[in-house]
């Protein structure tokens, strides 16, 4: 997965917090930035791909041939700055993959009319855990740990590959204990690209090619992931 | 005798018990938030409907005996403990005496112990005096059956009422407010009533055969400037009417005038009236939310969780943010829940108060958070952080959890690009959706799942996922199916909520196991 390239519009709040993590994940950036301030800021923190235009000009978006990318990702931070520049890059760009970050419920629902494949807003997931937080305390401390990372615990999707021994079995009759981790959801290809969590009580018949989630120590995880595919080669 | 009243005060200071029994009745009867005040209240306010109902019956018909004992004995017993327990509590007199005797100790000074008597006494006789003293004193007085006209006094137990009616303070404090005109007014009416029914006194004693008296005259040129007008007394002379024309017309200026003071006063404090309303309202819930700030987050918080949410109150220092919280249906004022005299208002001592900092300023949300702390280390405070750096701040300050919406989003980024998959699955686990709730379930005391395997819960029946289970403040993580269930652990389950709640109430206490 690593290697991809992401152009990142905007280094203002969000930009430089998502450009440190993205680096560290090992991704290829590149910044965009309309204002000199932010610009010079991305300069002196050490990003060497960083560019300074006009995003409302259509003629220099079409210089960065963000075709060439696998994602963009819109944070800019003036908020109607970042719908213009979503609608821009769609009209301009049709199978580009845009991901964009709103603050309120009005602007994600301009931004995904702008055509941005996915929209994060700013306080759906934190708004849920004040509400979280007085009714299942506990589980939403360890559901932090999760996404965190925080407990060694973490999430991990997984490809099935060919031949492995998961080809084929139904996950009713699937035993994961063995293995010490959890079986969370999965992408069924043959149900059409889109994920299921395993508590909705369809009993699925895994695919080489589905796509499965699973929860665990890093180690357990690792050690899974090794196994299905080491059966493949057996 | 000195020495045995000093001793029997000391003995009384010294008594734990006679301090807490002390301190429990006295706020039964003045801590408004106390929650087993309203059952006194509602005792006290049953008898006297109850009594004036009998009061009213009797005039026309015969009252059983039973019904008149009730009426003349427990009532007014009731009552008369009532008064002597409120007496009781209005004072400490043994505090008093005790304290100066220990002062006098202290300085090697003489103690003068009758003056200190007479000062305690004092204090406490001082309760007698107060309005509502003298009206539950004579409320007890009907009970006193020779005297005829002592059944008028039950009129007095409808006085006792006014203890429990708000709004009548309100109104007298209104009044206060603007004693000023309305005392200029006063003394301009009665200047005009006197003169005037002196006028008439004299002009028409001899020849208008009502008036007999300056009284009759007076008590004429207040029915008319009042614009009453009964018709009894009437001037008979030319010049009587236009002393009337006269005071008509200043009676309706001056009536307008008082109107419109009143009502002007009272209009300016609409605003306060209703907010104490709102609070009032708020603080008789046994846990309540006050969110501060009504910002994006705030909608947002709203919007995912509208029905189920009863209990709050949204305080905003922001006239426009009020307003909007208004016009989108939520209960908030303006206030700034920073000051001390804000926060205090709410029940603090007996209700569970969540406060929710979600203003945009960090250094807002820090000062809130300390302001509801050193009022009670009780309230609990979920707070919003926008700074990461700060974190430890908001420890600092006493916030019992932090919410950090900037991190949050920078991670959701991460993860819609990193693992596109695994998004779905997080995003829809940490917005709640009801399809993957991951939800607690507490092992209380007799709970029917105590001593029993995990893998006799038989949780793939119910489309159950287990996860862990907390115990003693450490996560086991995907125990071993073998593991007994103890008490006081926290189960962790993931599932739908339907699953969940099918769980839950297949498996509670005296449930179907």
């Amino acid at each position: 997965m690593t290697g991809k390239r992401i152009l990142l519009f905007g280094y203002g709040g969000h930009g430089k917090h998502i450009a440190q993590g993205l680096i560290e994940d090992g991704f290829t950036l590149k910044i965009v930035e309309n204002s000199a301030e932010y610009f010079d800021r991305a300069r002196n923190d050490g990003h060497l791909d960083v560019e300074q235009i006009d995003v409302t000009n259509d003629a220099l978006l079409k210089l960065l041939e963000p075709q060439k990318f696998d994602q963009i990702v819109c944070v800019m931070q003036d908020e109607h700055l970042n719908v213009f520049l979503t609608l821009s890059l769609r009209s301009l760009f049709k199978s580009s993959y845009i991901i964009a970050i709103s603050d309120s419920i009005h602007t994600t629902k301009k931004l995904k009319m702008a055509g941005a494949n996915k929209v994060i807003d700013m306080y759906e997931v934190s708004a849920n855990k004040i509400y979280n937080i007085l009714k299942r305390p506990v589980a939403t401390k360890i559901l932090e740990g999760f996404v965190h990372n925080t407990h060694g615990i973490t999430l991990r999707e997984m490809l099935i590959p060919e031949g492995s021994f998961l080809h084929g079995v139904m996950t009713d009759t699937l035993d994961m204990s063995p293995y010490g981790i959890l079986l969370i959801g999965l992408i069924d290809e043959e149900l059409g690209h889109k994920f299921e969590f395993i508590t909705t009580g369809i009993n699925h018949k895994l695919d080489s090619g589905d796509t499965i989630v699973c929860l665990g120590s890093k180690e357990k995880l690792e050690a899974f992931e090794m196994l299905i595919k080491e059966e493949k080669s057996l | 005798m000195k020495q045995i009243l000093l001793s029997f005060a000391l003995f009384l200071r010294n008594s734990k018990r006679y301090r807490e029994t002390k301190e429990t009745i006295r706020d039964l009867f003045l801590n408004e938030h106390n929650p087993y005040k309203k059952y006194i209240d509602l005792t006290i306010i049953f008898l006297i409907i109850t009594s004036v109902v009998i009061l009213i019956w009797e005039v026309k018909h015969p009252v059983p005996r039973w019904l008149d004992l009730y009426d003349i004995y427990f009532v007014s017993f009731v009552f008369l403990i009532e008064y002597i327990l409120r007496f009781w509590v209005h004072t400490d007199w043994s505090k008093e005496i005790v304290d100066a005797y220990h002062n006098a100790q202290f300085l090697h000074s003489d103690f003068h112990f009758w003056r200190v008597v007479k000062k305690a006494t004092l204090k406490k006789l001082k309760y007698t005096v107060t309005p509502a003293a003298i009206i539950d004193l004579l409320a007890i007085l009907p009970a006193y059956r020779p005297l005829r006209v002592m059944r008028i006094f039950v009129l007095f137990r409808v006085l006792k009422l006014l203890r429990y009616t708000k709004s009548i303070n309100q109104f007298v404090e209104v009044v206060v407010n603007k004693r000023f005109e309305l005392l200029t007014l006063l003394f301009l009416l009665t200047f005009i009533v006197i003169t005037s029914g002196i006028a008439l006194y004299v002009l028409e004693e001899h020849i208008n055969p009502n008036i007999e008296s300056l009284f009759d005259a007076i008590y004429w040129s207040l029915i008319t400037i009042s614009t009453v007008g009964y018709g009894d007394i009437a001037p008979v002379t030319d010049i009587g009417r236009m002393i009337s024309m006269l005071i008509i017309v200043s009676g309706i200026a001056m009536i307008s005038f008082a109107t419109s003071v009143i009502v002007s006063a009272f209009s300016e404090r609409l605003v306060e009236l209703k907010e104490n309303r709102m609070i009032e309202q708020v603080n008789k819930s046994e846990s309540f939310l006050i969110i501060c700030g009504y910002g994006q987050m705030t909608k947002m918080f709203f919007r995912q969780r509208h029905q189920g949410l009863e209990n709050y109150i949204i305080l905003d220092n922001n006239k426009e943010n009020v307003e909007q919280a208004r016009r989108d249906g939520y209960l908030a004022i303006q206030e700034d829940a920073s000051r001390f005299d804000v926060l205090s208002r709410f029940n603090t001592e007996y209700a569970n108060i969540t406060v929710l900092c979600l203003t945009g300023n960090d250094i807002e949300n820090i000062y809130i958070t300390l302001n509801a702390k050193s009022i009670s280390s009780r309230i609990r405070v979920i707070a919003r952080v926008n700074d990461v750096n700060i974190v430890s701040k908001f420890e600092y300050a006493g916030a019992d959890h932090l919410l950090m919406p900037n991190e949050v989003v920078n991670t959701m980024i991460r993860i819609a690009i990193t693992q596109p998959t695994m998004y779905k699955a997080i995003h829809a686990i940490l917005t709640g959706k009801s399809i993957a709730r991951i939800d607690e379930i507490h092992i209380y005391d007799t709970h029917p799942l105590i001593g029993r395997k995990i893998e006799d819960m038989e949780l793939k029946r119910y489309k159950l996922l287990f996860i862990g289970i907390e115990r003693n403040g450490e996560f086991l993580f995907n125990p071993p199916v073998t593991t007994e269930i103890q008490l006081h652990d926290v189960l962790l389950v993931m599932g739908r909520q339907i699953s969940i709640d099918y769980f839950k109430d297949q498996n509670r206490v005296g449930g179907v196991v």
